[in-house]
């Protein structure tokens, strides 16, 4: 078992903290005024408590990465505009293939990413599973690279890079900028 | 504010309606995943939207609370759907549910299958 | 008639509508992805309801049945693989 460092502890600590105040509202009421203090108290105690297991889970290189403001400017910014277009984009085609418009090809393609971290590489997989139209069914690696195997409901190529600069988009680019 | 908050659920009910639609339609599972995102994006995030918006505008007195709830709701969904899609893919295809008619290329059988 | 009742009956005869895929669907991953989507149809139908009422306790039960329908289908999921 690995041992859990303090700073993991700390940044994991943080985020059930937040997490506690957005989920009983009691965000809203600090700024409005008449914060239980009872609710603080015990967010904080069942936070500490969930930090402790879970932190080895949680934290697998710097702790406080995301804690930069800028780094978390550009997350934001990446997931309200960019990911929101290529969603858009997404749910029309699938909506017009459901309702019979357009037809369907199904097929599994493989597709390769040049990310490093693992924070990076779920990230890519988990965006890549949100857009509808194609799911990541598992990730490899071979020979220093990290491959992704996709289904996809319009596989026009199954070339290994056309398929990936057709289902990546821009995604790839903005994710690097977050994470390395 | 109260007919575009109305037109925000509406759209969200018609991309409801067509992953529905594409459920009932498509001819084998993985296309009925895909259909299924469709409902757990969009079909979502016009009801979050339009409830953040109709907490904050409609109510007499704003309420935060509810709002904030929301949009916890809203980043909860977003999170989890896509691990619960990876799994149950991935699971489905070590199961060997297979698509009735030929898919286009499967390069992931033909991997596993060199593999072994 | 409220027009958000309106648009909570039709998330809730959409829901109904799948039960046809639940009932007939040729294999168990079929169920556990139409099982996970009447969920969170189900959910957006309280989420309509609590915004109707102007009461957030159903936003509760709605985040718990997201939670737990979340929670089903990875399990299902790790059963199908065999590693539970």
């Amino acid at each position: 078992m690995k041992k859990t460092k303090f700073s993991a502890f700390l940044s994991t600590a943080i985020v059930c903290y937040i997490f506690w105040l957005l989920i009983t509202g009691q965000i809203a009421s600090i700024f409005t005024g008449g914060a239980s203090m009872q609710v603080l108290l015990a967010g904080a105690v069942v936070s500490v408590i969930t930090a402790l297991f879970s932190a080895r889970f949680f934290i697998h290189s710097k702790a406080f990465w995301l804690f930069n403001p800028l780094r978390f400017i550009i997350w934001v910014f990446y997931c309200l505009i960019i990911f929101m277009w290529e969603l858009t984009k997404a749910n029309i085609d699938v909506a017009l293939r459901a309702f019979g418009f357009k037809k369907i090809n199904p097929g599994i393609v493989k597709i390769e990413t040049e990310l490093k971290s693992e924070y990076a590489q779920s990230m890519l997989a988990n965006s890549i599973t949100l857009t509808p139209g194609t799911i990541t069914m598992d990730i490899a690696e071979g020979n220093g690279k990290t491959y992704y195997y996709i289904h996809w409901i319009d596989a026009s190529t199954d070339h290994i890079d056309e398929a990936g600069d057709n289902i990546k988009g821009t995604m790839e680019k903005w994710i690097r900028r977050i994470w390395e | 504010m109260i007919y575009a908050i109305y037109v925000l659920i509406g759209l969200s009910v018609l991309f409801a309606l067509a992953g529905v639609v594409g459920m009932l339609r498509f001819p084998d599972s993985f296309c009925r995943m895909q259909s299924s995102t469709n409902i757990s994006t969009f079909g979502v995030l016009g009801v979050i939207l339009g409830g953040v918006l109709w907490s904050i505008f409609v109510f007499d007195t704003p309420d935060w609370a509810m709002a904030v709830k929301l949009l916890v709701m809203g980043v909860f969904y977003i999170i989890t759907s896509p691990i619960a899609g990876h799994a149950i893919a991935k699971a489905a295809y070590k199961k060997g549910v297979r698509p009735e008619k030929e898919m286009v290329c499967d390069k992931y059988g033909e991997d596993l299958e060199n593999a072994d | 008639m409220d027009v958000l009742v309106f648009f909570a009956i039709c998330f809730v005869v959409l829901a109904l509508c799948l039960c046809y895929r639940l009932i007939k669907g040729p294999s168990v991953v079929d169920r556990a992805i139409t099982a996970d989507s009447i969920d969170i149809l189900a959910d957006m139908a309280l989420i309509l309801f609590a915004l109707h009422s102007g009461r957030s306790i159903y936003l509760d039960i709605a985040m718990v049945t997201a939670v737990l329908g979340f929670i089903g289908s990875v399990m299902v999921s790790r059963y199908l693989e065999g590693r539970l």
